[in-house]
């Protein structure tokens, strides 16, 4: 690995003073002159015809600036399919449908000129269940597409299948076979900060959207189209991001809202800002797909795995977001976690009356990896080998191909695994402590690490900007949302480019300002970007190095004039500036300029502001220096109908273990121990790595044993954290043993790999392993909540039948 | 211009420094509404539950603030769940009270919310309530009237309901200090640690060396209201507390609590909880570490 001046170290976070101090800039402290305040008038119903609608209450009560429906305003079509339109006409498909909003002057008199609106319904037949979703006589939730073409049934057309070797084969060649149903549930991303936006128009019909979203540019691209809609072609939308609260997935969509506050800024002719309550975050905003998953798989009796075949169905809701291509990414643990060889892979998605559901942290990869390992457990168990040691024998390793075509360029799985091993105590604890209750738990993940390509370009562009003063101004069109992206692009900068972290200023994420970017999705974002900046570092430097080269030597001998000044009699060493200089032999390192083997004098040195402020004040050949650089990983889009494709440019490996005790009264789940060790490719900045590791660790704590979206009839019965709960500082009381491993991959910034949602990936499996080894349940559907424990060992304890 | 839509007024709000104040208030506006800490009262008004003309904050009256040590203890309505645990003497006297105080929502609720809304907003899961049922508090209610006393038990109507009139408030709580051979114990289940109770169980033993010579069980969350569980405390009275006396009181449980099923967990867990509790509960008090 390459020695490192500021890779690795813990610098300080450049967002952590302020928002500690509560200086950072939300969504919810921003306003603007003469702004109004939106808000939505959601269905009550979640499947009817809209009979009527009167607004003429709302439109009278003092303080309303405007209030619109859909039959008043131009149709803006959105969502990944464009089935789903910012303000609905004539019909519902889900509880949370917009039928109508309302711009005011303070968010008081918006909510009560909401109460005013009535809306008359007629009830329609509506589909819950994805199961009778798929049956020939269910309502269709849609009965066109969005081109207005007749559908016969509530299969989404997105189709994500995979075929690979020979299934009999695989199955004849198992000498033990496990199999099962899983279910993963709904589940809120919980944000701290909720969603919101501002919509400005200026006078020339140009938006300027401030935006919670991952995905500036390609929202720019879905705000132009609605602005053609509204008659306003040829105009721009501009994205400014705040600060955000956290994202995990929310970000990877326009909302309907934010189109509702584009209509309200245009009707009025003012900013509009739209602000979810958390009750309204919860009931309003889409939640975490679910899953359910149906796997076999089988192992010849020494363990090793012989095939594998995962069919999913995923609960869509009435609406498409992106969350539709979670199965490009349920494929990667499908056909490459451990070593397989004959696998099946189908994932049909369908339409329900449900809230639409979008993604989250780890997309589908969770949701897979769930049934895998849990089975892995069964296949152990048949065979005699303790768990670990059949994962150890399946275990990925550098050089592999994977069925998928997934090129494994390192891995440090095994290393992770022998981690967990030794600090769980796993040889003296695994199957040993039923009597105390306690049981100890591994499973382990794979993940891009090199970004996803889901979308034809999957690059990002990074512009270095270097002033006066030696300050330099980093743009990047990805956002930072609590993950640590500035903290690892900082150093990533000032070490690619020879600066002091403290010289390193990123940028607000601004489409105005910034270059395009696919999004910060699939761990990608330090990835792309630091890979962008030492690219445009190396640019700078060059330019830099062309100015020093003529500008290097009389800088210096004005410095060794002035120091001969101070120093009477001093004699300069024997050192041709001019030649070294003529030679091209420059370094530059914590923002000064030097000569390769020149002698260590103090005026042979030359501070990059006095460099930089040389080359911009001579003359009419003045020179700033502005570099770009586009990074586009080496990976291919794969083939969905075939489900083939090297996505990433690396892969990201990792296990966690955890020590539980379980109270079998209660079913309550204590958690003694946890171990997550990654394969990170190189650590760029450790802070903000533990917290992503033990972020995500957390996250995955609450979707393996607490959190679930609880719905009746599509309406959301739990909208507020007092009844849908997350771990709190009781729940993660417990010592961690976070361990990277550097595997220094190729593509990787520094050798670095993607690390943003591995921390959620393996924690429920390695949670549900521990709790079965301490009082020998199983539970399949997530979350296994007290409640399903004590159920479970009452099953357990009560003889068949009775 | 046609009719004119009326906002509707925020509720006025009013701050008494003392009860004679704020029975004024309430003779103008009988309809408005008492808040202490405000830790229901505002969450509930959010949710749109009810429209007061009026709050009539209790907070700057001091004399609702008041703790009394003695023989029977006085404990203000008005004193929050952290003064109450941060009281020493008071602590020593009725562990029971701080290990159920210590369960009440977070740091910051508990600093906002007292001991007299917490038992004024009538909910089945009230944490204060199962502890203060089993050391047989007696409400003191307060009108312009004068005072009564009854005791809690009689206090809690049903859910959101209690024994108080019109005009009247719950001033404060009388808890007799208990005798040196009783013991009590609170336990609470939630889904998380900071979490309304799925089940709560508080439990007053007197025990003449091995024998329980009284048991007094209070229950939250298992029925319309908080509520003492008599056949509870029959099966347990009179007792060594062995094993197959546990067996029983786990069982009486089971029967005599009316648990509901909703979003946060079912009748069944619930009423598995009850059992479950119960027995911890006596085997905690009957430890040899805690005698």
């Amino acid at each position: 690995m390459r020695d490192t001046t500021w890779i690795g170290r813990d610098l300080p976070r450049p967002d952590a003073a302020d928002k500690v101090a509560g200086r950072a800039a939300y969504i919810h402290d921003l306003s603007r002159p003469g702004m109004l305040w939106g808000k939505v008038k959601f269905s009550e119903h979640a499947s009817a015809r809209i009979v009527h609608i009167d607004t003429s209450r709302a439109r009278r009560l003092p303080g309303v600036r405007a209030v619109i429906t859909g039959d008043d305003t131009p149709e803006i079509r959105i969502g990944f399919l464009r089935d789903n339109v910012a303000l609905k006409r004539g019909r519902v498909r889900q509880q949370r449908d917009e039928i109508a909003a309302v711009a005011a002057i303070d968010p008081d008199v918006a909510a009560e000129a909401i109460e005013l609106i009535r809306v008359e319904y007629e009830p329609l037949p509506a589909v819950f269940d994805p199961e009778q979703a798929l049956h020939p006589d269910a309502p269709l939730v849609h009965d066109r597409d969005a081109s207005g073409r007749p559908v016969t049934s509530n299969l989404l057309p997105v189709s994500v299948r995979h075929v690979s070797g020979d299934l009999a084969a695989g199955e004849r060649a198992a000498r033990y076979v496990a199999e099962g149903e899983f279910s993963t549930p709904l589940i809120q991303q919980s944000c701290l900060g909720t969603a919101g936006c501002i919509a400005e128009f200026d006078l020339r019909g140009n938006l300027t959207l401030w935006a919670k979203t991952q995905i500036p540019f390609l929202a720019q691209r879905d705000f132009v189209k609605a602005l053609e809609a509204m008659g306003l072609e040829g105009r721009n939308a501009r994205v400014i991001v705040p600060a955000l609260g956290g994202a995990f997935g929310t970000g990877l969509d326009t909302h309907c809202y934010e189109y509702i506050a584009m209509l309200l800024a245009h009707r009025t002719g003012r900013p509009v800002k739209m602000l979810y309550t958390r009750e309204e975050e919860f009931a309003f905003l889409s939640p975490r797909q679910s899953a359910r998953t149906r796997i076999v798989q089988g192992c010849d009796a020494e363990g090793r795995l012989t095939f594998r075949r995962i069919d999913v169905l995923q609960d869509n809701g009435a609406y498409t977001s992106w969350g539709a291509t979670y199965p490009t990414v349920m494929l990667i643990p499908a056909t490459s976690l451990y070593k397989v060889a004959n696998v099946w892979f189908d994932a049909r998605i369908v339409y329900t009356n449900n809230t639409y559901a979008q993604a989250m942290r780890g997309y589908g990869n969770p949701e897979v990896t769930w049934p895998i390992e849990r089975t892995l457990d069964d296949l152990a168990r048949q065979a005699g080998i303790d768990p670990l040691e059949l994962r150890l024998r399946n275990v990925n390793e550098p050089g592999e191909t994977t069925p998928m075509g997934l090129e494994v360029t390192t891995c440090g799985l095994r290393e992770c695994f022998d981690f967990a091993r030794e600090k769980l105590d796993w040889a003296k604890k695994r199957g040993q402590q039923r009597g105390a209750r306690r049981g100890v738990g591994v499973a382990a993940l794979v993940h891009v690490g090199g970004s996803g390509r889901i979308y034809r370009s999957d690059g990002g562009g990074v512009i270095l900007k270097l002033d006066d003063f030696g300050n330099v101004n980093v743009s990047y069109g990805g956002v930072e949302m609590g993950q640590g992206l500035h903290a690892a692009l900082t150093s990533a900068v000032a070490e690619a480019l020879g600066v002091t972290p403290e010289r390193v200023h990123v940028n607000p994420t601004d489409t105005a300002t910034c270059p395009w970017d696919v999004g910060t999705h699939a761990s990608r974002g330090a990835f792309i970007a630091c890979n962008a900046a030492i690219r445009a570092a190396a640019k700078a430097r060059t330019k830099l190095f062309a100015l020093a080269a003529e500008l290097f030597a009389p800088e210096v001998a004005r410095n060794l004039e002035a120091h001969q000044r101070r120093n009477p009699g001093y004699e300069p060493p024997n050192f041709d500036v001019g030649a070294a200089c003529a030679a091209g032999r420059f370094q530059l390192a914590s923002g000064v300029v030097t000569l390769e083997g020149a002698p260590a004098e103090p005026w042979l040195r030359l501070e990059l502001a006095r460099l930089l402020r040389a080359g911009h004040f001579r003359g009419v050949a003045g020179q700033m220096i502005v570099e770009e650089a586009f990074y586009e990983p080496p990976s291919t889009l794969p083939d969905w109908s075939e489900g083939v494709g090297n996505m990433s440019a690396c892969y990201a490996y990792g296990v966690q273990g955890f020590e539980v005790e379980v109270d079998d009264e209660t079913g309550e789940v204590t958690i003694l121990h946890a171990v997550s060790a990654h394969d990170v490719g190189r650590v760029l900045h450790p802070q903000a790595l533990r917290g992503q590791v033990q972020g995500g660790l957390a996250q995955g704590i609450g979707y393996a044993l607490y959190e679930e979206v609880r719905t009746h009839e599509g309406r959301v019965l739990n909208p507020s954290f007092t009844d849908y709960k997350i771990p709190t500082a009781h729940e993660l009381a417990f010592p961690v043993d976070v361990h990277f491993v550097e595997t220094d991959d190729p593509a990787g910034p520094f050798g670095a790999k993607g690390v943003g949602e591995p921390g959620l990936v393996p924690t429920a499996p390695a949670l549900a392993s521990a709790i079965e080894d301490a009082v020998g349940v199983r539970i399949a559907d997530l979350p296994m909540t007290q409640e399903k424990i004590v159920r479970a060992l009452r099953e357990q304890r009560a003889p068949r039948g009775s | 211009m046609s009719e004119e839509v009326r906002m509707p007024a925020s509720p006025e709000y009013h701050r008494p420094r003392s009860l004679e104040e704020a029975w004024r208030l309430l003779e103008a506006q009988p309809d408005a509404r008492l808040v202490a800490g405000g830790t229901d009262v505002l969450v509930r008004l959010r949710e749109g539950r009810y429209h007061p003309p009026a709050l009539v904050s209790l907070r700057r009256v001091e004399s609702l603030r008041r703790i009394e040590p003695g023989r029977a203890w006085t404990i203000g309505a008005g004193v929050s769940v952290a003064e109450l645990l941060e009281h020493r003497e008071l602590a020593a006297v009725f562990p029971v009270l701080v290990e159920a105080g210590r369960r009440l929502g977070s740091a910051q609720i508990r600093s906002a919310a007292t001991v007299g809304g917490n038992l004024c907003n009538a909910s089945p899961c009230a944490d204060l309530a199962p502890p203060l049922l089993v050391l047989e508090a007696r409400a003191l209610i307060a009108s312009a009237a004068g005072e009564r006393e009854v005791p809690l038990s009689e206090f809690f109507l049903g859910p959101r309901r209690t024994a108080l009139g019109p005009g009247e408030l719950l001033s404060a709580l009388r808890v007799e200090a208990p005798p040196a051979g009783a013991r009590a114990t609170f336990l609470k289940q939630g889904r998380v640690r900071m979490d309304i109770a799925l089940a709560s169980v508080a439990v007053r033993l007197e025990l003449e060396g091995a024998r329980c010579v009284e048991a007094r069980v209070a229950a939250g969350s298992l029925a319309p209201t908080p509520t003492r569980l008599g056949e509870v405390e029959a099966s347990l009275a009179g007792t060594e507390l062995d094993e197959a006396t546990l067996a029983r009181a786990r069982a009486a449980a089971e029967r005599e609590v009316r648990p509901i099923t909703d979003v946060r967990a079912s009748a069944d867990y619930r009423r598995h909880l009850a059992g479950a509790l119960v027995v911890r509960a006596v085997r905690a008090l009957t430890r040899p570490e805690a005698r």
